[in-house]
């Protein structure tokens, strides 16, 4: 039998002109119009031999899920002990409390926090899917000459250390007058990400070419081929490409640090900082709060995750035909 | 091609307009006014300071109503040094700034932040109140660039029922006689099937080599600040005794994960628990023995050198007022009244206040001003509280009064780094301690002349 | 077997062979550019700058108090003699190669396993992306307790096997082996990824495959890994990136602020001591000459990642 996949190699010889570009990622696997996966007329026996084999893989998930969650349930379990048993290892707590929380509720605007984080994690994900959408497309859809060495670049923008472009960036924004505003933290995402252009290109080389023969033969614009086959087809690298980018936006802290100085306009994980470093005056090493502050961090985006991870459909296979 | 070319070129533009204009402003070079009678107005920006507890609190607020018409913001938490560069590179330094003090020389000899002198005269500050150590660690070139507040000393605390148990007593782990330091630690560690169930003695390596190392009558570098002096041969003395306590132990990477192990903000410390015969630590952990394991058997003294007398490293924060400062008079009437008589004072009966609220023991403060310290104490301290408590107060006191610490030098982070890694590189194995000791030597006095010489040149 | 016409993606071999006419050409790059101009534009006011600036940076000597002094090439001159930079990236190369593989394996028996779990998979999905929630101090305080060598749990975990785990955060040998294992802890944006890939597969290649007699192993070697070559490639490219530029729980459990001053040169990465030199020695201008050093550095690994690609990666196209 020969595997279509590893016959045909002369594919990328006949586009030298793609370059980096096409050659990284060439296309994913393509979106199967056919029957989803999992599903065929399988013998008796085999069947059993298959719920075997789940058995075991889903066992396999368990216990890995409980290496990959203990850490978090012990940073949940910490927060709710008083600071004497924070490091006795005991997942229930021994005595249980939930002072830590009145602690950091009283001792600092929570609530204020959550909302700035809230505003400038949304813009910052919504930013930057839909302007990362569009130049994924552009490269993925569109051929042109200079398009490898154009995207050769995108992929460069990551590979030089923030620590060397931190100062510069921040003169600009002190330049345009926004440092103390919550906009520097949101608004470069407004000209598209290099991680999730990459990984949205990735996506989109691997939709069918058939829904878009058939639109141009029916006289779309370019527009409309991104806005209602393109991105459609895509839903769930976008859903993805948002929940990356919420998750970067929430915990990130690095930016708060530099832009923010009014305590009001505080995200989450600066807020906290300075919670923490209030504690720390005097050298008292709080930990009880730190934890609590580490859990009131986390916890909103597990949720949101939990949430998202409905309308996160996997593949492309079921959502409809393009024939 | 016609708008994409277009947006292009405009966008090019735009850049390199904003480039040109987004340089980072260097010093502008001008002095900034102190004058005693300029009116206090504005606002007053300041970064690196945090309220978390009433001694913060009360002075903060005591402060900022003391300057009625200044408007007055603070970017709450510990001073973060990407923050704090980037304001300064763009021109936009806050006005007053609240660091570590020995960071100050750095700043100082870079023209970070300006001399006080002038602020000093101004606004009356009594430099004499502040104790001498701290305000070396804040002069640099023979001015002062900053307000010393606090000081941290360090005080040896042990657990008095090991001790004795092991023969001996707490003088001979104070470090006033090596070698029955080395014997003391000999007969207080234990093993157990393999892993270490008791620390005998912890000379907290690397961050004590100073202390160590001035006990043995050198410091790890001159006193005008220029010259290493960490090849000398009383550090490397210093340094492989303490190593030698740390092999008795099966080795600092034992002695490290155990002491990481433990809640050493609990009541499971390991002094509390019988797992640690005695290190030195800095006072303010007294405290914090205190509330956590109010009852276990310690015993507590000072550091001592090789003549038997105390010493103390001293460290602590600073206020210091950043070139190009928009408010500099403001700044500097703020750095005063934060750190005169009167605000540790108050400060101070909040906190006896809140102790005595909550049936816990106020074991003192130490303000860096010395006035202050004596009167706190004489005040609010009980003069009767139960032993071991008495002790530790006693020996924090006396601490306080024979301080010593490392004069500004403009490569402080480089320096410092040199004599640490040395101390890591023999802690874990790689490298024995003269070779350590000779390689940080080398970086360290390479990195001093260079610094030196940019200052020099000025 | 021939692929059904259907398998004609976006990414395979182009619709014609070269652009058939120049000004299908020329409209066709002006509508493309108009889609990549957001990231044009974004790239030339606030990308270029900062980066040509520091580039401008490393020919100088700057502190950021002070306005930058020109000194030529000695930043870039004490690079070759600074032996804390061979050692740097000593311990960066061989992070990454220890990191990268081991990231990608497990990331991909990850979504190997999910694949195989039918409905369930996207609980599980979820339970390994949670790790990437937690904020980096916190990641680096729990690598300390965790992997603590005398008395933390995987230590413990470990001794259950009757393997007598090594020091883990003290161990010269063992502190790239821990950090490499707390990098595997977020290592569910990856699965996902992969898993999605996975899910794209046609399923009547997978029974071609075993009408033909196939296994398991054999399915997965010659139709699963060819067919997400795309994503997986991605994924070794990405972290391949990252590992280079190790930084955050590294610098909070190794060299953070904190009473001790302890560190440990095994755990002395790149970036770090670039950071260190950059804003705690104040020689920015020497940190921009370090940065540039790894941006070359990382180019060429792409680019050599590159050329291997084009061998291996599956590259879909019409018969």
């Amino acid at each position: 039998m020969t595997t279509p996949a590893v016959a045909d190699r002369s594919g990328a010889d006949e586009h030298p002109e793609e370059g980096i570009g096409a050659a990284v990622l060439g296309p994913p696997p393509q979106a199967p119009v056919l029957a989803p996966a999992g599903t065929s007329r399988e013998r008796p026996r085999r069947r059993t031999g298959r719920i075997a084999l789940r058995t075991a893989v889903v066992a396999t998930l368990v216990l890995l899920t409980v290496v990959f969650i203990y850490p978090l349930v012990w940073l949940l379990s910490a927060s709710f002990k008083p600071r004497s048993d924070v490091f006795d290892n005991r997942l229930i707590p021994k005595t249980f409390t939930v002072e830590n929380y009145l602690t950091v509720w009283q001792e600092a605007p929570i609530a204020l926090w959550l909302g700035n984080t809230l505003v400038v994690t949304a813009l910052a994900a919504v930013t930057v899917t839909l302007t990362s959408a569009l130049v994924a497309w552009g490269f993925a859809f569109y051929r042109f000459r200079g398009r490898g060495p154009l995207f050769t670049l995108v992929l460069a923008t990551m590979m030089l250390p923030g620590a060397v472009t931190l100062i510069p960036t921040f003169l600009i924004w002190n330049q345009l007058g926004l440092v103390g505003t919550n906009v520097p933290l949101w608004a470069g995402n407004l000209f598209g990400s290099a991680f999730y252009i990459f990984l949205l290109r990735q996506f989109f080389l691997g939709l069918p070419r058939d829904p878009f023969e058939a639109a141009m033969l029916d006289g779309a614009s370019s527009w409309t081929m991104f806005w209602r086959i393109a991105l459609p087809l895509c839903k769930p690298a976008i859903v993805l490409t948002f929940l990356f980018e919420a998750q970067a936006s929430w915990t990130d802290l690095m930016r708060p640090l530099i832009y923010l100085q009014d305590s009001d306009t505080f995200t989450i994980p600066r807020g906290l900082k300075a919670l923490v470093d209030q504690f720390g005056t005097g050298g008292e090493s709080q930990w009880e709060v730190v934890v609590t502050a580490g859990v009131l961090t986390t916890v909103p985006m597990i949720l949101l995750f939990f949430l998202g991870q409905r309308y996160f459909v996997d593949g492309v296979a079921t959502t409809g035909s393009k024939g | 091609m016609a708008y994409p070319t277009r947006v292009g070129t405009a966008a090019l533009a735009f850049s390199l307009v904003l480039a040109g204009c987004a340089q980072g402003t260097g010093s502008s070079g001008e002095a900034p006014e102190f004058s005693p009678d300029a009116p206090l107005e504005g606002e007053l920006s300041i970064m690196g300071f945090g309220t978390g507890d009433e001694i913060g609190q009360v002075r903060y607020d005591r402060a900022v109503a003391a300057l009625g018409d200044v408007d007055v913001s603070l970017s709450e938490g510990a001073l973060d040094i990407q923050a704090f560069l980037s304001a300064v590179a763009s021109g936009n330094p806050p006005d007053l700034v609240y660091a570590s003090r020995d960071l100050i020389g750095s700043f100082a000899s870079r023209g970070a932040v300006v001399p006080l002198d002038q602020c000093v005269e101004a606004e009356g500050i009594d430099v004499d109140a502040f104790d001498q150590a701290a305000v070396d660690q804040v002069t640099f070139a023979g001015s002062l660039y900053g307000v010393p507040e606090f000081n941290t000393v360090q005080v040896v605390m042990a657990n008095a029922v090991l001790l004795s148990a092991a023969g001996v007593t707490v003088d001979d782990v104070d470090g006033s006689d090596r070698a029955a330091a080395t014997a003391a630690n000999d007969a207080l560690t234990r093993q157990d099937g393999g892993r270490l169930s008791v620390i005998g003695v912890d000379p907290k390596l690397p961050e004590f080599l100073p202390l160590w190392s001035h006990a043995l009558g050198t410091d790890l570098i001159s006193a005008d600040g220029r010259t290493a002096q960490l090849d000398d041969p009383a550090v490397l003395e210093a340094l492989e005794w303490a190593i030698d306590l740390y092999d008795a132990q099966g080795g600092f990477s034992g002695v490290k994960s155990y002491r990481d192990s433990a809640d050493a903000f609990g009541a499971g410390n390991q002094l509390a628990t019988g797992a640690l015969g005695a290190m030195p630590m800095e006072h303010w952990y007294v405290n914090v023995l205190n509330e956590s394991s109010p009852d276990a058997p310690l015993t507590f003294s000072t550091v001592k050198d090789a003549e038997g007398e105390p010493i103390a490293y001293a460290g602590g924060s600073a206020w210091a007022v950043p070139t190009d400062a928009e408010n500099p008079a403001a700044a500097c009437a703020f750095a005063r009244l934060m750190t005169e008589t009167d605000a540790w004072t108050e400060a101070a009966q909040a906190r006896a206040d809140a102790r005595a609220e909550s049936g816990t023991l106020f074991t003192g403060l130490l303000t860096g001003n010395t006035e202050a310290d004596q009167l706190i104490r004489d005040e609010l301290v009980p003069a009767d509280a139960p032993a071991p408590w008495s002790e530790a107060i006693e020996a924090t006191y006396e601490a306080n009064e024979h301080t010593f610490s490392l004069p500004a030098n403009p490569a402080d982070n480089a320096f410092k780094t040199a004599w640490q890694d040395a101390v890591n590189r023999v802690l874990n194995g790689q490298q024995e301690p003269a070779e350590a000791l000779a390689q940080a030597q080398t970086e360290a006095q390479a990195a001093l002349d260079d610094a030196w010489a940019t200052w020099d040149e000025r | 077997m021939t692929a059904p016409s259907t398998l004609r993606t976006l990414g395979g071999t182009s619709r014609r062979r070269r652009p058939a006419s120049t000004t299908r050409e020329r409209r066709e790059r002006r509508t493309a550019l108009w889609f990549i101009s957001p990231w044009i534009v974004g790239f030339l006011v606030f990308t270029a700058w900062p980066i040509i600036y520091s580039l401008y940076l490393s020919f100088t000597d700057y502190d950021v108090i002070n306005d930058p002094q020109m000194v030529g090439l000695e930043n870039y001159q004490r690079v070759l003699d600074d032996p804390k930079i061979a050692l740097s990236l000593r311990n960066t190369l061989v992070y990454t190669a220890l990191q990268v593989p081991a990231y990608v394996l497990v990331a991909l028996t990850l979504a190997l396993l999910l694949n195989e779990a039918g409905r369930s998979a996207g609980f599980f999905r979820t339970a390994f992306f949670l790790p990437k929630m937690t904020p980096p101090v916190a990641a680096g305080v729990l690598l300390l307790l965790l992997f603590n060598g005398q008395y933390g749990i995987v230590n413990e975990v470990l001794g259950w096997f009757g393997i007598d785990g090594p020091a883990w955060t003290t161990d010269p040998a063992w502190i790239k082996p821990g950090l490499v294992l707390l990098s595997l802890w977020s290592v569910g944006s990856s699965v996902i990824i992969l898993l999605a890939a996975l899910r794209d597969v046609p399923t009547e290649l997978y029974d071609a495959a075993r009408v033909d007699g196939a296994g398991y192993w054999r399915r997965t070697v010659s139709v699963t890994i060819p067919m997400i070559s795309g994503a997986l490639f991605f994924v070794v490219v990405i972290n391949t990136i990252g590992a280079f530029q190790i930084f955050t729980e590294a610098y909070t459990a190794y060299f953070g602020a904190g009473s001790s001053s302890y560190s440990n040169d095994a755990a002395l990465f790149y970036v770090i001591y670039l950071f260190q030199q950059g804003f705690e020695f104040l020689e920015m201008g020497y940190a921009s000459a370090m940065a540039w050093l790894l941006f070359l550095i990382i180019m060429a690994v792409t680019a050599v990642q590159l050329v291997v690609s084009k061998r291996l990666v599956h590259y879909q196209g019409e018969r």
